[in-house]
């Protein structure tokens, strides 16, 4: 899915960039762009990093 | 099987607006925008079960560039008109396949309900095979459509609009769901994906050349 309107960046380069440390929506700013225009995607950035959060949490995974 | 057009792109999103009547009167004023993106239809679901969450679809004919049209008037102020301060993720792809099980023709066609799901599958080749070898199943559940989109920038990533004919009939999909369609209604939710979405189709606009 389509996240950044203003770039075109995909939810798979904000999970790429999750994976590979990424832990707020301005270091994934920083690195792809999604966010630094009118910022009104940061919203679905920052769910995208809450849900690689929790199932990357032992209990959330072990549920 | 209902023809489609080839080349066509579909824009859907899944959000929540303030108030679903407004919004979809002032789209309508803006229908020269939508005609500025080769819109050619622009249909609005509203969910049941959620008051104010809306799935909309965009049909646009050959678009020169998705991100061009991403980035236009006409997108932005889909949101704007709803009271949406943020950008929901969009999913952008073109139709695979629309399959029609109901038998009984459109004449007899009743208000039905629409279970929506975005959700990534291991190949959307195999996902059709499935589809079609549980027809029978899935007409016995009360599906009547299948209508099967794929991603432009996913390739495993799908948009599924499934008819069904009652709400108990979504319902009993949703919790116990066949076999061929387990693996992408359990992954509807999961990371930047909406939860499932149960609605009604509520509004059609089609948008012609004129409107430009």
């Amino acid at each position: 899915m389509f996240v950044c309107l203003c770039t075109g960046v995909t939810s798979q380069v904000v999970n790429d960039l999750v994976a590979d440390g990424a832990a707020t929506s301005k270091e994934v700013a920083e690195r792809c762009g999604a966010g630094l225009d009118c910022g009104r995607c940061r919203r679905t950035v920052r769910a995208i990093i809450a849900a690689a959060q929790q199932n990357q949490c032992p209990i959330h995974k072990a549920g | 099987m209902s023809e489609y057009e080839l080349h066509s792109l579909i824009l859907a999103a899944d959000y929540r607006v303030d108030d679903v009547e407004t919004m979809w009167s002032q789209l309508k004023q803006r229908k020269s925008h939508l005609a500025e993106i080769s819109a050619h239809h622009v249909v609005l679901y509203t969910s049941i079960w959620e008051p104010g969450r809306v799935l909309i679809t965009i049909g646009i004919r050959q678009p020169n560039s998705v991100r061009e049209v991403l980035r236009s008037a006409a997108i932005s102020e889909l949101f704007d008109i709803s009271g949406v301060d943020y950008f929901p993720a969009i999913f952008a792809g073109e139709v695979v396949e629309k399959i029609d099980l109901d038998e009984r023709g459109p004449d007899n066609a009743i208000a039905s309900v629409i279970v929506g799901v975005v959700a990534t599958v291991q190949d959307v080749s195999t996902l059709m095979v499935k589809v079609h070898d549980a027809a029978d199943r899935f007409r016995s559940a009360g599906v009547r459509k299948v209508w099967v989109y794929r991603a432009f920038d996913d390739g495993q990533e799908v948009l599924i609009l499934q008819e069904i004919e009652s709400e108990a009939q979504a319902r009993a999909w949703i919790r116990h769901p066949d076999a061929a369609a387990a693996d992408w209604m359990h992954s509807a939710g999961m990371g930047v994906y909406p939860s499932v979405f149960v609605g009604k189709y509520t509004h059609l606009m089609a948008v012609d050349e004129g409107a430009r």
